[in-house]
């Protein structure tokens, strides 16, 4: 059981940019035997950095930060972590919360309440799925808008790449490829889901492997009998399928 | 009041289109009644002077008699009699006006006897044109009035609002502040309740004096200053003459809050926000600087603050304010001027009673 002594303590970690939201989880902490602070960050950069250093088993994440927020902080850190939403009052994002994580604590929160979400952890076989990550991407933001930008890491580091500067994107694998003015990045994520996460009227499936940026297409050449190629401002050259060319045209057409 | 009496500007206007009319009218006359110059001068001046004070009456009658709800019959047997008494004293006044140089011009009463016919139906003529220049004037004011009620009705609904985020954020900062330092979890408890207070006091008025918003927006500062603690700096440059300024409440504080939320608190540093004031002799120019993080994850935008700030603005005081923004890579400013009305300017710039 957890909590005896000579278990393995449950390692946290406490995400917040703010001060006084920090040591009020780790005063509501130091009563917990079972449980042990091996981090603190107050900005999102520094949130994946301490998570990939620590591997801590839970983490308690703030929504609005610097650099990078909760959800994006989430998306890069993988599934294999309990995370506790703190924040304040969001109407949004509340329900997606329910389906993705451990719990969530609104603030200003009692330590009864605290108790009840470290009780869910200590149960909690739970861990965040990757696909109620995308949905509780898809609510934070509200319908009809997407991300302005997508967030990959390499390794340790992590890029920001706004959507706007992507030429287009390259299904490999289980990842997909991101090219943006000549550069590639590479992140975990089907290129299905990826589609679903961009805006419908930007960004265009032109085949089964390859997403383009309309606004990147500089003319469409035929290149076999069924496809053609799009020849991308930038010289790239982007396979289109039958199906993709009519998808294309038809955006064309509506603009 | 009339509304052409009661703004210099529209009262020159008007008397400028007369003067354009006068001109025409004393080509005509000159040249039905072969009148020399002289005496066309002698008759036409008095003539469109009377007329132009005249035709100022047409306003009565257009706003007894709105042209929705007023049988037709009754609008063109009212405004035509009008008509007919204008006319009437146009001919009088030119009447006199003949007696009264005939010492100078002796042939003057015979040709006013040919332009006669033709005075008086420009008169007529020039009555009419007058009555439908009012019933524009008077369309024209009943939108700019509804326009403004609806907006003072929306502001309204507005202005008792206080950002939940910022209320629930301050109340778990006190909540952490209770065992770490009870002192200074008291002090917040007393400034979120100043700021509680006040923005509700002062969110009913429509106008306030700018030092009480000044005081408003720097008692949020000290609550978000101990939320934030070293990562908020604040440096205040104000100008005390501009503390008596009327203006419409709760237009700084949103954008002070809005430095905050999409300026400080984007930065993992923290920054300075710097306030700045300055009167000139008839405006007030404020401005508010922060630092952000241009790559920051958009915060969510409820798009209200600049927004209600603008559209507040503009229905006090028209195209006399304005709401620049600047951005300089990771510098956000926002400049505000405003003209700066004292007590009873302030009161007349207020939408009329309904």
């Amino acid at each position: 059981m957890a909590g005896v002594s000579g278990e393995p303590k449950i390692r946290a970690i406490i995400a917040d940019d703010e001060d006084l939201s920090r040591r009020l989880i780790r005063e509501y902490l130091s009563g917990e035997p079972d449980f042990e602070i091996v981090a603190e960050a107050g900005n999102g950069f520094d949130t994946v950095k301490a998570v990939a250093e620590h591997r801590p088993d839970l983490l308690f994440l703030d929504i609005q930060m610097p650099k990078l927020d909760g959800f994006e902080v989430l998306e890069l850190i993988g599934a294999e972590i309990a995370v506790v939403f703190v924040t304040a009052f969001d109407q949004y994002a509340m329900r997606a919360f329910d389906a993705a994580a451990v719990d969530y604590l609104l603030k200003p929160f009692d330590i009864e309440r605290f108790r009840a979400a470290l009780d869910r952890v200590r149960r909690a076989s739970a861990r965040v799925a990757p696909a109620a990550v995308a949905a509780l991407k898809q609510a934070a933001h509200a319908p009809g808008q997407y991300a302005p930008r997508i967030v990959v890491k390499d390794g340790a580091r992590v890029h920001i790449v706004p959507v706007s500067q992507i030429d287009y994107i390259e299904a490999q694998d289980d990842y997909v490829a991101l090219h943006s003015g000549g550069k590639a990045y590479l992140k975990q994520q089907t290129i299905s889901g990826m589609e679903a996460s961009l805006d419908p009227s930007l960004f265009v499936r032109v085949h089964r492997s390859f997403i383009v940026n309309l606004e990147r297409v500089a003319k469409i050449e035929p290149y076999t009998k069924d496809s053609r190629l799009a020849i991308l401002s930038g010289g790239s050259q982007v396979p289109v399928s039958r199906a993709g060319y009519m998808r294309l045209k038809e955006l064309m057409d509506s603009i | 009041m009339h509304p052409l009496l009661s703004n210099r500007n529209n009262l020159l206007l008007y008397l400028m289109a007369w003067a354009i009319l006068g001109c025409m009218l004393g080509f005509y006359l000159g040249l039905a009644g072969r009148l020399s110059v002289g005496e066309t001068v002698c008759v036409t001046v008095p003539v469109v002077v009377a007329l132009a004070v005249v035709c100022l009456g047409a306003w009565y009658p257009c706003r007894v008699l709105p042209p929705g709800s007023t049988p037709v019959w009754k609008l063109i047997v009212n405004h035509l009699l009008a008509a007919i008494c204008c006319s009437a004293i146009a001919l009088i006044v030119a009447h006199v006006a003949v007696v009264a140089c005939g010492g100078i011009f002796p042939r003057l009463s015979a040709h006013m006897k040919l332009a006669g016919p033709l005075l008086a139906g420009i008169s007529v003529l020039f009555y009419l044109l007058s009555v439908a220049m009012h019933y524009a004037l008077l369309a024209f004011e009943s939108s700019r009035r509804a326009e403004l009620l609806s907006r003072e009705a929306e502001l309204k609904a507005l202005k008792a609002q206080v950002n939940p985020h910022f209320l629930f954020n301050s109340l778990n900062s006190i909540s952490a502040l209770t065992s770490i330092d009870p002192p200074k979890a008291r002090e917040m408890c007393i400034r979120l309740s100043e700021f509680l207070r006040n923005s509700l006091r002062l969110g009913e008025r429509l106008s306030i004096p700018f030092g009480e918003e000044l005081m408003l927006a720097k008692t949020y500062l000290q609550v978000e200053q101990i939320r934030f603690g070293q990562r908020l700096c604040v440096r205040e440059d104000v100008d005390p003459n501009c503390a008596e300024c009327q203006i419409p409440p709760l237009l700084i504080q949103p954008l002070i809050e809005n430095a905050i939320k999409h300026g400080i608190a984007t930065m993992a540093s923290g920054g300075e926000i710097a306030v700045k004031t300055r009167r000139s002799r008839d405006s007030v120019r404020v401005t508010i600087e922060n630092p952000y993080d241009p790559e920051a994850p958009a915060a969510p935008r409820s798009g209200f603050g600049l927004l209600s700030v603008r559209s507040r603005l503009q229905a006090r005081f028209g195209a006399a304010a304005r709401l620049d923004i600047e951005i300089e890579r990771d510098r956000y400013r926002v400049i505000l001027s405003l003209p700066c009305q004292t007590g009873r300017e302030a009161a007349k710039e207020l939408p009329w009673p309904a």
